[in-house]
């Protein structure tokens, strides 16, 4: 098999879109042969780490900061998340 | 017309497959609601949208406040295009890719300011450390090997629809995929090794 093959199978194994058969025998290659050991363990992890990564929490409060942008542009938007408490009083204005 | 408590209602209450099939249900209504005029519509895309929306946009510029920023003028364009939306399937590539407009906007003045990412993952300290870190070699990625892993291994999108948002090819999208974990891998160096 050519380095370009290699790499390719690499690519599929790492993003773990090879047939189960073919990706033993992807591992069974790299038991012998240090360098594919490496492409392989070291790429599939880097894909695992970034499918793994939860990401930012989307909190209430970016949620709530987003709908405060919406309706300050004269957005009707009715969510099913409960008003928050100082969205409820309407304070007297001042002066 | 559909209301929303109705819906909400629906949707505790049916069985469903899956949340794919739930979601894509979900928005074909309120699709359909918001271009028949319903005024509680745009709520409906919002709860079923706003969190992937916010997170890609998060990905993309590494800053919450402009994050928030971009999600929510997704949404207003969502609001003042309604009358040309269709609930043909194609509406979260759509959405995905006004959110990315939106993101590339930024980026650039971003750059032209040179202002620092602020990146606060919840989570244990270590975690948390290799978080910033895989954002951080991200982040210096060049954008076309970028896009595809923050959409197809961020944020789980099938490629076909990725290689859609990104108006490429899907052998390009793959091409640029593959090629750009590799160069995550190696920016990641030692990192990479220490998991398991």
């Amino acid at each position: 098999m050519t380095n370009e093959t290699y790499k390719k199978l690499v690519d599929l194994y790492a993003g773990h879109e090879l047939p189960t058969e073919l990706e033993e025998q992807m591992e069974l290659a790299a038991y012998s042969e240090p360098d594919l050991n490496q492409d392989m363990t070291t790429l599939r992890r880097t894909v695992d780490m970034l499918q793994s990564d939860p990401g930012i929490e989307f909190t209430n409060e970016s949620y709530q900061r987003i709908l405060m942008r919406l309706y300050a542009q004269g957005a009707n938007v009715e969510t099913s998340a409960p008003t928050p408490t100082h969205f409820q009083y309407h304070l007297p204005m001042q002066g | 017309m559909l209301t929303r408590a109705s819906f909400c209602a629906m949707r505790s209450s049916l069985p469903m497959p899956n949340d794919a099939l739930r979601d894509s249900l979900a928005e074909k209504r309120w699709l359909n609601a918001l271009i028949e005029g319903d005024p509680t519509a745009l709520g409906g895309i919002y709860d079923l949208y706003s969190e992937r929306i916010f997170r890609y946009a998060y990905r993309m510029l590494g800053n919450r406040s402009d994050a928030e920023d971009a999600t929510a003028e997704t949404f207003l364009r969502v609001m003042r295009r309604s009358s040309e939306l269709r609930a043909d399937g194609a509406f979260r590539t759509w959405l995905f890719r006004i959110t990315r407009n939106l993101c590339i906007d930024k980026l650039r003045q971003a750059k032209l300011m040179d202002l620092p990412p602020d990146m606060q993952y919840s989570g244990s300290e270590d975690r948390s450390a290799l978080r910033v870190t895989v954002q951080q070699a991200l982040s210096e990625l060049p954008t076309e090997y970028r896009e595809p892993i923050i959409l197809c291994d961020l944020e789980e999108m099938p490629a076909r629809e990725a290689a859609e948002v990104l108006r490429i090819s899907l052998a390009a999208l793959k091409s640029r995929l593959y090629r750009g974990r590799r160069a995550l891998r190696d920016k990641l160096g030692s990192a990479v090794e220490r998991t398991s």
